[in-house]
């Protein structure tokens, strides 16, 4: 038993550190999710854009994949709340299925620019962390770059956090989710804040997107599967709460390394996509769901 | 209205003489045309009657199309069965993983029933390259289409997509279709005054399960190779989901206009593979924004045009 334990030590530390990265991918989609009632099915294009645009900055200067956050951040949340203003904001309130589909559409034309600039070949964001591994005591080993994911995605929601609760668009974001009428009577230009919120959010996917390019390689066409696994997060962890977001994420990694681990590495995403239907069908509105 | 009724019956009947006469005086360029055009309509009627006429946005079209492409490629290669038995069956196993997955699927509404359709299609992409039996990510060649002329599968596809349409059409006006069209103005009084809402939407979905499994068994008859990442990609739903949308969900007509567009913009924009579907992907944002019926919901607005109407007069 004990020696069973000792060794799942190694992947529940990975899945746990994975999970982090996770979060920080379907917290984007969460805010949307949960704020404008929409499904950015662009979401996981957004992410990977981001990426490429981290890798075009580093081609410019020769800095940390971290650093080039800088620009990257700022570039995308330009992107997020000129999406949000020019084209989805025309189609919010004619039902579901207009934004769901405009999203879509982004999503097939984001792919595709991203084919025609950078061609179909694998890329990374190369980095000396992405290679190290740091011990935790004796006996067990972790990736440096999955606790730079983790730690970065937990100051991330924090400071998000800091955010929401504090400041006054926060508190005007918030209010836009809770009841647009109201807030619009009390002199919030709710179209206005969708846009800035949306803007924050393709701002966490810069982050996620920089994340992700550290750790794993990625391709044009890789956006649709972040979509999924932060779709799977946002499920797992409920709407309307950041810290349930994160635990979702941690759930999601957690299956997927275990899963990897009993069944073999091609089950990895299989068994993050089980753990999504499960609770899809048993409990829609998540684990963690706030009322 | 009957002499109107009685000309356009006549004007459907010699649409379809020339196309099934095709073979005999046109060239094989415009019968492939016409092929493609016949197999885009019947997979998009399919999702039309989903997300137009049942409100059920699927993602997971792809699901069926995987399902279909393989039960063709394993019952025929590996059993020997005749071809045609092979494409009922991979429809009938369509069906029957349609009702496995219902159940939960059901549970599902709106955006979560898109997510929840898409995230099984990706499932099964993920266990079907990770089945031995299937040849892995390797893909199956469907060996005996071989023996098929291509007359033979072009006459397939084109019953394929005449069966869609007048399947669509016939089912619209039966007492499913009274329900759902029910359903779609007014939910909560429908349930109220007897519709049984599950069993409406259970119906097309299953139904839409079956036709997309078997055409996507005719559909590799013309494609001939199977193999996982293609099969169960959503690109499939994508292009369903173009042509629906530029011709004009929930409409008959709609999926015909919009396949008959999708055929000619894409062998048209086939000369820029790079950039085919960013044009098809903006197109179709600038479809919502500006006309979000599509051509022909646009068109029976402005008017009253209908050539397929589901209604009875």
């Amino acid at each position: 038993m004990l020696s069973f334990l000792n060794e799942l030590k190694a992947p529940i530390t990975n899945g746990l550190l994975l999970g982090g990265l996770y979060g920080i991918i379907g917290i984007g989609l969460s805010m949307i999710f949960g704020i404008v009632r929409m499904v950015n099915l662009a979401h996981g294009d957004l992410v990977i854009l981001a990426s490429y645009l981290s890798l075009v900055t580093m081609t410019f200067f020769p800095i940390s994949p971290l650093l080039t956050l800088i620009v990257v951040i700022p570039v995308m949340a330009l992107i997020g709340f000129i999406v949000q203003y020019c084209l989805l904001n025309r189609v919010l309130g004619k039902g579901m299925n207009p934004p769901l589909l405009v999203a879509f559409g982004l999503s097939i034309i984001l792919q595709n620019l991203l084919l025609l600039v950078f061609t179909p070949d694998a890329r990374t964001l190369m980095t000396s962390i992405s290679v190290k591994t740091i011990s935790l005591g004796s006996f067990l080993n972790i990736p440096l770059v999955y606790l730079v994911d983790f730690i970065v995605s937990l100051i991330t929601i924090a400071l998000l956090s800091r955010f929401f609760n504090r400041t006054y668009m926060g508190k005007a974001i918030r209010a836009a989710s809770d009841d647009e009428g109201a807030a619009q009577l009390m002199g919030i230009n709710t179209r206005t804040i969708y846009s800035f919120a949306m803007g924050i959010a393709t701002g966490t996917a810069a982050i996620a997107g920089v994340l992700v390019g550290m750790t794993f390689t990625f391709y044009p066409h890789t956006g649709p599967e972040y979509l999924i696994i932060a779709f799977g997060v946002v499920i797992v962890g409920g709407l309307g709460s950041l810290l349930g977001t994160f635990l979702g994420g941690l759930i999601l990694g957690l299956a997927q390394i275990l899963g990897a681990h009993f069944l073999g590495a091609g089950f990895q995403l299989l068994c993050g996509y089980l753990i999504l239907l499960i609770v899809l069908t048993f409990k829609p509105t998540g684990l963690f769901a706030k009322g | 209205m009957e002499l109107l009724r009685s000309r356009r019956f006549i004007g459907i009947i010699l649409i379809l003489l020339g196309l099934i006469a095709l073979p005999y005086w046109a060239s094989r360029y415009w019968i492939l045309l016409v092929l493609l055009f016949s197999l885009n309509l019947a997979l998009s009627q399919m999702w039309n009657l989903l997300a137009g006429y049942s409100g059920l946005i699927s993602l997971g079209q792809q699901a069926f199309i995987g399902l279909g492409g393989y039960a063709l490629a394993v019952f025929s290669v590996y059993y020997g069965f005749p071809i045609w038995l092979s494409i009922i069956l991979g429809g009938t196993v369509s069906v029957l993983f349609a009702l496995l997955i219902s159940a939960p699927i059901f549970r599902m509404r709106g955006v979560y029933f898109a997510i929840g359709t898409w995230t099984v299609a990706e499932t099964l992409r993920i266990l079907f390259s990770n089945w031995k039996y299937v040849g892995y990510g390797m893909g199956l060649f469907v060996k005996p289409t071989y023996a098929l002329s291509f007359n033979t599968i072009y006459f397939t596809a084109l019953g394929a997509g005449v069966a869609s349409v007048a399947l669509v059409y016939f089912l619209l006006r039966s007492k499913l279709g009274l329900g759902l069209m029910a359903i779609r103005d007014e939910e909560t009084a429908s349930e109220t005054l007897g519709v049984d809402i599950f069993r409406c939407k259970l119906c097309c979905f299953l139904i839409s399960a079956g036709v997309t499994g078997a055409v996507s068994g005719v559909m590799y008859l013309h494609h001939i190779f199977i193999q996982p990442y293609s099969a169960f990609g959503i690109d499939w739903t994508v292009q369903m989901v173009f042509i629906t949308i530029i011709g004009g969900i929930g409409t008959i007509e709609g999926p015909i206009i919009g396949s008959f567009l999708y055929v000619f913009l894409h062998q048209w924009l086939s000369e820029y593979p790079n950039v085919s579907l960013l044009i098809l992907g903006s197109i179709a944002i600038g479809a919502i924004l500006i006309a979000p019926k599509g051509i022909m919901g646009t068109v029976q607005e402005k008017l009253g045009f209908e050539f397929l109407s589901p209604r009875r007069k």
